[in-house]
């Protein structure tokens, strides 16, 4: 069957953004999708991760946090659990 | 040295036995001078400066005179004959000027001429007489500190009785002024003659206080005169080029016959007189016409008389202000916002070329001119950034059809420019990243280079802060180009895309591209799988991420089926789902379509339109017309055809079983049997040509009425 109307190509444009739920970064208050404060590029330079726990920061910003605590005593600043980094983040 | 030996031959020569001695004595009587020695030498020594001033000739030769001279002098007579010379001198010069006091000359050059002849004697018979009495001018005169050398003498006793006789001076000093100013009027004089007077006057030390002072009075008077009238009488370019004429001829009248230091005084004078007390005139008046034309030349003029008077501030002031206004005319007139940009390159390349040309590339100029354009140009907010930043965009699209990559970058550079000017930067910045936003989507690029090259100017213009957005926009369609590559290489293509449709994606990062609003529709079955299947693929390499779709960004490349052939169109996104819907529908009323592709309303019946009313029309409207109603029915255009030979069929249907019907019974039927809206004309048209092909006839009887045609 040949149709009156085919599609030959396709271009289609998308914008990604961090599946990040909460829109700003709960640490600098900036926006997931704009740069932490040592930031110079948003996007892949700045990259977004999540705890176990589900809750997620710009990466520099947790390590900055993780750093100031005790080795033994790394914790997630939202809800004080364990911090532990989740293995693959949530896609949708 | 040898010891001194006597000489055997020398006393040979010895006269023999003369050893007589010399013996001096001394004179009985002391010798003297005749008596009448001062008498008879001052009487022919008088007689010989009479002979001078009569201009006859002397009886006895210069050298008797000059030994007689000398003979005085050298027996203490010297004060005496000075004296007596002096007298002679005196009564001589005092008898010429009063001469010339009874001058009957007609005219002033020959009064002038009288007064030269007679100084040229006076000086002449100074030197012939200075020439005899020599040896009293070099001992006598140089010996005695208050006795002024012959010479001087002379031009002293020139002097005493000129300035006695003011009448003479001043008709002297009048008549060179009235030379002077006959010249001024443009009539050829004797300037021998003005160069030998006024050298007099300064030989007499007469030149600065009975002429100098006055010259300049009158240079004063007949500049301030003829400055005035001409300032109301010609235009500026030619009272200029007046200025500058006259300038010249008094350095000429300097050389030919002023005293040097005469002329520092009279340039200004005129200076004074011609352009400093009407610069401001000449300004308010004629710099912006001389502008607008862009008369080089005489910008230049007026460039070097204005430096002259010191008053290129108050040029440059006026530049300023010409440019400032002019400018501002052009950027507020919003008729001309089209060529805005191209007029105001013009303009600032004009310029240039008169800072070169005409200001004498004068650095405090070419300032005066970027605070200018400045200042207009952020007068008027938003629009002109915008304007350089949509220029841009054409010249990045590839400009004018056949321009060179060299003349492109130009052009740019140029925009640049002007971009420099603009303050607010960021208003530009959101411009020009739209416009990249849509170059890069739609490949509407002419050069890649040419846009890397551009954003490396910008960072170097306003810094990485400027540009690290739109170089991330880059890095974009760089990172976009890789996955659709590592996609269509993948398992997952070769199985979920059956149906070869050629997707592309391209993935933006937020932060860096302008914020798009986000428009529903729905997609084709097809495309909506393709969609799927990317989504899944991006995300299952990029973690964490979600993906926002922008359909109004969206294009695509049809074929369509027209009445006269198979087409290739590049279409929207939302042009695409209104399309495809026909696929599967013969025709389609607006609510239709809405229902089908969930379109926002305003932007579904702006893309019907363009499909309806545009040029290529794939999609035809009933009833036609430009506006899209709600109760409109579409229908592919190819299709339009199936409609005529739909109506042809039902009128030969009904015709058929009712042999005869009047044409109005016969469009009644016709309505209930098509379920497509159709207009009486079209009607009309498809019952004629029934009747031209013989399946109808109207009835002989009545037009109005038809039958049918076995």
């Amino acid at each position: 069957m040949t149709f009156d109307v085919e599609i030959v190509r396709w271009h289609a444009v998308a914008s990604w953004t961090w599946n990040a739920g909460d829109d700003v970064c709960g640490i600098c208050r900036m926006p997931f999708d704009g740069c932490p404060p040592d930031g110079k590029y948003p996007g892949d330079d700045s990259p977004v991760v999540w705890g176990v726990c589900g809750h997620a920061f710009h990466l520099q910003c947790i390590q900055k946090w993780l750093q100031s605590q005790a080795q033994t005593d790394q914790r997630c600043p939202f809800c004080r659990r364990a911090w532990e980094f989740k293995a693959a983040a949530p896609s949708s | 040295m040898p010891p001194l030996q006597p000489v055997g031959n020398r006393s040979q020569t010895k006269p023999q036995g003369s050893s007589k001695k010399l013996v001096i004595k001394p004179l009985k009587s002391k010798p003297s001078l005749p008596a009448d020695f001062e008498i008879k030498t001052w009487t022919r020594l008088q007689d010989a400066v009479q002979a001078v001033h009569a201009q006859t000739p002397v009886a006895c030769s210069l050298e008797e005179l000059y030994r007689a001279v000398e003979d005085m002098c050298l027996h203490k007579m010297a004060d005496r004959l000075y004296a007596g010379l002096q007298q002679a001198c005196d009564q001589h010069t005092k008898a010429q000027i009063e001469k010339l006091a009874g001058s009957q000359a007609a005219d002033e050059v020959l009064f002038l001429r009288q007064m030269h002849g007679c100084w040229e004697e006076h000086t002449s018979q100074m030197l012939t007489i200075r020439s005899i009495f020599l040896y009293l001018d070099r001992s006598y005169v140089l010996s005695a500190s208050s006795v002024r050398s012959l010479y001087e003498m002379g031009l002293q006793q020139f002097r005493t009785h000129l300035v006695h006789h003011a009448e003479v001076l001043r008709k002297t000093i009048a008549g060179a002024n009235q030379l002077i100013e006959a010249e001024r009027q443009g009539e050829s004089v004797d300037r021998q003659l003005l160069a030998h007077l006024l050298r007099m006057t300064s030989a007499l030390g007469l030149y600065d206080d009975s002429f100098q002072a006055g010259f300049l009075e009158h240079t004063h008077l007949f500049y301030r005169a003829e400055s005035q009238r001409l300032i109301q009488e010609v235009e500026v370019a030619s009272y200029l080029e007046h200025c500058e004429r006259r300038i010249q001829e008094e350095y000429e009248r300097c050389q030919h016959y002023l005293e040097p230091s005469t002329r520092r005084h009279l340039i200004k004078v005129v200076e004074q007189q011609l352009l400093e007390a009407h610069m401001a005139a000449l300004l308010n008046r004629g710099f912006d016409g001389l502008m607008a034309e862009q008369r080089t030349q005489d910008l230049a003029r007026f460039y070097t008389l204005a430096a002259r008077v010191q008053a290129l501030p108050a040029l440059k002031l006026r530049l300023k202000d010409y440019i400032r206004t002019s400018g501002l005319a052009l950027i507020m007139d919003e008729e001309k916002d089209k060529d805005m940009v191209q007029l105001l390159l013009e303009m600032k390349s004009n310029l240039d070329d008169i800072v070169q040309q005409a200001f004498q590339k004068n650095e405090g100029f070419a300032n005066a001119l970027k605070e200018a354009f400045e200042n207009f140009i952020n007068q008027r907010q938003n629009k002109p950034a915008e304007l350089i930043a949509k220029f841009m965009d054409a010249q990045l699209k590839g400009g004018s059809k056949g321009q060179s990559d060299e003349q492109m970058e130009t052009d740019l550079d140029k925009a640049l420019m002007l971009f420099r000017y603009i303050s607010g930067k960021d208003v530009f910045e959101a411009f020009y990243k739209k416009d990249l936003a849509k170059r890069l989507l739609l490949g509407r690029s002419a050069s890649v280079d040419a846009e890397k090259n551009m954003i490396t100017k910008l960072k170097q213009e306003c810094g990485a802060q400027f540009t690290n957005k739109l170089e991330g926009m880059f890095k974009d369609i760089d990172l976009s180009r890789d996955i659709m590559v590592s996609l269509k290489q993948s398992s997952v293509a070769k199985s979920k895309f059956p149906l070869g449709i050629d997707m592309n994606v391209s993935i933006l990062t937020s932060g860096f591209w302008p914020s798009y609003p986000i428009q529903e529709g729905t997609l084709p079955a097809e495309l909506n799988d393709y969609q799927a299947v990317f989504r899944d693929f991006y995300l299952s390499k990029h973690s964490g991420r979600r993906l926002v779709w922008h359909n109004s960004l969206g294009t695509c490349v049809l074929k369509v089926q027209f009445r006269k052939g198979l087409k290739e169109l590049q279409v929207s996104l939302f042009q695409t789902i209104i399309l495809m819907l026909f696929n599967d529908t013969a025709e389609m009323s607006f609510s239709d379509i809405k229902a089908a592709t969930g379109i926002e309303d305003r932007e579904l019946r702006r893309t019907l339109q363009s499909l309806a009313c545009g040029k290529l029309r794939p999609i035809n409207k009933a009833p036609k017309g430009r506006d899209v109603d709600d109760n409109d029915v579409f229908f592919l255009q190819c299709r339009l055809l199936d409609r005529q030979y739909q109506i042809d069929a039902a009128i030969v249907r009904i015709m058929k079983t009712r042999k005869t019907l009047s044409h109005k019974l016969l469009v009644n039927e016709l309505v209930v049997q098509l379920k497509f809206p159709i207009k009486g004309a079209d009607l009309k048209k498809r019952i004629e040509s029934l009747i031209d092909r013989e399946y109808l006839e109207r009835d002989r009887d009545n037009a109005q009425v038809y039958n049918y045609l076995a």
